[in-house]
C-alpha cells in the first residue's frame, strides 16, 4: 500500500477537536463560540485553543460583535482553511480506496 | 485498518457537517404565520360555534392541514429567493424529525374524530398540543436550540392540561377553541416575534 496519502494528510486538521471544528464549520457559512462548545461538548479553553490554532494556520476567521448588547464570537472558514479540509476529505477517500484494492 | 479508521473518520466528519447545518429557513415568519393562523382559528371556531367532536376536530385539522402547507410554501419561497435547493439535507432531515410524532399525532386525532365523542374534546387538545411539542422537540436538534426550549414550553403546556383535564373532564368547547387558540396562536406569535427580532439584531451586528 501506498503510505503517500497518510503521510500528506494535515496535522493541524489530523486532531479530533480541530478536526470536529472543521467540519462543523465546512457545512455552515458561521457558526457562534457557543453554537461550536454546545454542539461539540468542549469546554471553554478547549475550544478556544483549538480555534486559537486553527486561526494561526489560517483556517478559520473569528470575528467578534455585540447581539443584545453582549459580546458574540462567530467562526467560520477562511477560503484556505475550505481548501485544506477538502484535501483532507480527498486524502481520506484516497485511503479507503487504496485499501480497497 | 486504516481503511476502518479512514471510513470512521469520514463518517464523524459527515455526521457533524449534517448536525452543523442548522435549519435556519424561514422560522420567523413560518411561526408567525401559524401564530397567525392559530388565533385566527381559536376566534373562529369561538365564533362560528364549532363545538361536536367531530366538527372540533375536521375544523383544527383542517388549520392545521393549512398550517403544514404555509410553512411549506414560505420555505420554498425563502429558498427560491435565496436560490438555494429546498429540498437540501436539512429540510429532509428536519421533515425526517417531524414526521414520526405528527403521523402519531393525526392518527390519534383522526381516530378521536372518528369516534365522535364530545366528552373526549379535551383529550383531543392535548394530544394535538403533546405530539406537535414531541415533533418539535425532535426537530430542534437541527434548529436554533430555542425550538427546543419552545418544544418543551409546549409538552409542559399539554401534561399541565392532561392534570387538569383529569380534575375537570367536561371542559365545554369554547375552552378547547381558546387553548388551541393559546397554544397553535399566540405562543407561537411570540416565539416567531422572539426570532424575527434577534434575526435582525443577528443581521445588524
Amino acid at each position: 500500500m501506498n503510505p503517500e496519502p497518510f503521510l500528506q494528510l494535515d496535522r493541524v486538521i489530523h486532531e479530533k477537536g480541530r478536526l470536529a471544528i472543521m467540519s462543523m464549520l465546512a457545512a455552515s457559512p458561521e457558526l457562534s463560540f457557543t453554537e461550536l462548545r454546545d454542539a461539540l461538548t468542549m469546554t471553554d479553553g478547549n475550544l478556544t485553543t483549538h480555534i486559537r490554532a486553527l486561526q494561526q494556520e489560517g483556517y478559520v476567521a473569528v470575528a467578534k460583535s455585540y447581539q443584545n448588547n453582549r459580546p458574540l464570537t462567530t467562526c467560520s472558514l477562511t477560503p484556505t482553511g475550505r481548501k485544506a479540509f477538502a484535501e483532507y476529505i480527498n486524502l481520506l477517500e484516497q485511503i479507503i480506496r487504496q485499501t480497497k484494492k | 485498518m486504516e481503511s476502518n479508521w479512514a471510513v470512521e473518520h469520514l463518517q464523524t466528519i459527515r455526521t457533524l457537517m449534517e448536525r452543523s447545518a442548522i435549519y435556519r429557513r424561514a422560522l420567523a415568519p413560518i411561526m408567525l404565520f401559524v401564530g397567525a393562523l392559530g388565533l385566527a382559528g381559536g376566534v373562529a371556531g369561538v365564533a362560528l360555534r364549532v363545538e361536536s367532536m367531530h366538527a372540533f376536530g375536521l375544523f383544527w385539522l383542517g388549520i392545521a392541514a393549512a398550517a403544514v402547507i404555509g410553512a411549506f410554501l414560505l420555505a420554498r419561497r425563502q429558498a427560491l429567493k435565496e436560490r438555494e435547493t429546498f429540498w437540501s439535507p436539512p429540510t429532509r432531515r428536519v421533515a425526517q424529525a417531524l414526521l414520526p410524532a405528527l403521523f402519531c399525532g393525526l392518527c390519534m386525532s383522526l381516530v378521536l374524530v372518528l369516534v365522535d365523542d364530545d366528552d373526549l374534546l379535551p383529550l383531543f387538545v392535548i394530544l394535538c398540543i403533546l405530539f406537535y411539542g414531541c415533533s418539535l422537540h425532535a426537530a430542534g436538534f437541527f434548529m436554533p436550540r430555542g425550538m427546543k426550549l419552545f418544544a418543551w414550553g409546549l409538552i409542559g403546556g399539554g401534561l399541565l392540561l392532561l392534570i387538569w383535564a383529569a380534575q375537570d373532564p367536561a371542559a365545554p368547547a369554547h375552552t378547547g377553541h381558546l387553548l388551541m387558540g393559546f397554544f397553535f396562536g399566540l405562543l407561537h406569535l411570540a416565539y416567531g416575534a422572539y426570532l424575527y427580532l434577534t434575526e435582525k439584531r443577528k443581521t445588524a451586528a
